[in-house]
């Protein structure tokens, strides 16, 4: 590993530049992309899919997807993945999105992610364990996905995992 | 060449412009098949419907333009106003593109593009002019002293002109996008048979909710009789609004000292509202609605972020 950051969506492609500079390469050093899909917000995920799109083409360069759950899960075995999905729910593997009540829980699971933060209360009354907010379990690491990336292939194939879809409804 | 990238709206949008203002490709995919579903654009729609396009639309005009990336000197993307989610999808891949090949990147004002559309060969309006820019989402009388900007002299309190037709049209049982569809069925109208005042404002701006409301009104009073009057209806709804532009520019142009007068933006395609300013430039019909070309186009205008000072950019729904 040359170097991993970790960044928000309205920064992601600043600290793809820091991350290159401190490690001394290149963009044409590039050979191909691991992108996190979701589920999470869905502009974040977004920036990050139309970001990865655009340097696919630039650099001529393979993309692969990963899941924003299978990514948390890599880093922190044994325990279950609980993704903030915002509207009082919350997404988990499958992938499905429900209510943290909803949330079928053995006696001592441990669960990591932004929703587990969110809703720790709530889940250790229901008997799961939540690790202190500031453990690095809770964020899905870059690294995770890179070594989770299979099946590398054109970048406009690889597809957000959105769970949830849009609110409106049509007309007729 | 100039690579110009447009997702402001419910169209995505790539062309290829040359440092001269020629267009060598312009490609858009309009959504509004899938909006009409839902009466409108619907935001969360419209920014996956994006994500899924902006690449095949870039592989598009690289094809039609019978370019690479290599010729691409510059790539001017729409930064706002518009709808956030949606220009967002644009903005990260014109970032990641430009800095991946190390290329100088013009963040572009919507309705600055729009103005350039004007600018394009092979018949190019020079500044100064009085710009009517009338689409779904503004209606502004602008005073363009020079290709890189303008002063607003007027805007709209209330609804935007193409607003108005799209609410007219559904009140009318006709479809999204409306424009076109009041513009057909006036054609065979008479434009006197109803009388649909619009509001008189001191200065330049407008409104038109008045006369959306004034149209919902003459619907319900009409009951049954409604099917044979609907061409006389969208011929008089028509009729309002365009007058109400028309005043409009007339009066800017007269405050400002301007000669020329140009019509920009979606409404431009109107034919009402061709045929009512005769000595007006009109946008061409191709780059009235949102499109890519313009936005290279404005990416002539304006002075270019060189690599990789707009890693940091982040787009804006409104103009301050």
């Amino acid at each position: 590993m040359l170097g991993e950051r970790v960044s928000r969506a309205s920064t992601l492609l600043e600290d793809v530049d820091a991350l290159l500079r401190r490690a001394g390469a290149h963009a044409n050093d590039l050979e191909a992309l691991a992108v996190g899909v979701g589920p999470g917000s869905f502009t974040g995920t977004r920036i990050g899919l139309a970001a990865a799109q655009g340097l696919a083409l630039a650099l001529d360069i393979p993309a692969a997807g990963v899941s924003t759950l299978d990514a948390l899960a890599a880093g922190a075995p044994g325990a279950q993945t609980v993704i903030d999905a915002r509207r009082r729910e919350i997404f988990v593997a499958g992938p499905r999105v429900l209510a943290p009540a909803d949330l079928a829980l053995e006696h001592g699971t441990v669960l990591v992610g932004d929703g587990a933060i969110r809703y720790r209360e709530l889940l250790e009354a229901a008997g799961a364990e939540v690790p202190p907010d500031d453990d690095e379990r809770h964020l899905p690491r870059a690294r995770f996905h890179a070594a989770l990336a299979r099946n590398f292939g054109p970048a406009e194939l690889v597809e957000p995992l959105y769970v949830r879809q849009p609110d409106a409804r049509p007309d007729k | 060449m100039i690579l110009g990238i447009e997702t402001s709206c419910d169209e995505t949008a790539a062309a290829l412009v040359t440092l001269d203002g020629e267009i060598k490709a312009n490609v858009v995919s309009s959504q509004a098949d899938l909006h009409a579903r839902y009466g409108g654009v619907v935001p969360e729609v419209a920014s996956r419907r994006h994500l899924e396009l902006v690449m095949p639309v870039l592989r598009e005009a690289l094809d039609e333009a019978g370019a690479t990336l290599d010729e691409v000197e510059r790539v001017a993307v729409t930064q706002g106003p518009g709808l956030v989610g949606a220009l967002l999808v644009g903005l990260s891949t014109a970032k990641a593109l430009a800095w991946a090949r190390r290329l100088p990147l013009v963040p572009v004002d919507h309705l600055h593009g729009h103005v350039a559309s004007l600018y394009l060969e092979p018949d190019p309006v020079e500044p100064p002019f009085i710009c009517l820019l009338a689409s779904g989402g503004h209606t502004l009388l602008l005073d363009v002293r020079a290709y890189g900007g303008f002063d607003v002299l007027g805007t709209t309190l209330d609804d935007a002109a193409g607003e108005a037709f799209d609410k007219g049209a559904r009140l009318l049982g006709l479809g999204y996008p409306g424009g076109a569809a009041i513009d057909r069925l006036a054609r065979g109208g008479d434009a006197t048979a109803f009388s649909f005042p619009v509001a008189r404002l001191d200065g330049l701006d407008f409104s038109f909710s008045g006369v959306k409301t004034s149209l919902l009104y003459a619907i319900r009073d009409l009951g049954d009789r409604l099917e044979a009057c609907r061409s006389d209806l969208a011929a008089s709804y028509q009729r309002a609004i365009v007058r109400a532009l028309v005043q409009g520019a007339l009066a800017a142009a007269e405050q400002a000292g301007r000669d020329t007068i140009a019509v920009v933006g979606g409404v431009a395609a109107n034919s009402e509202l061709r045929a009512a300013l005769p000595g007006a430039r009109f946008a061409p019909l191709a780059l009235c609605t949102d499109n890519a070309a313009m936005i290279a186009s404005a990416g002539r205008y304006s002075r270019p972020l060189p690599y990789p000072r707009y890693l940091d950019l982040d787009a804006y729904a409104s103009r301050v």
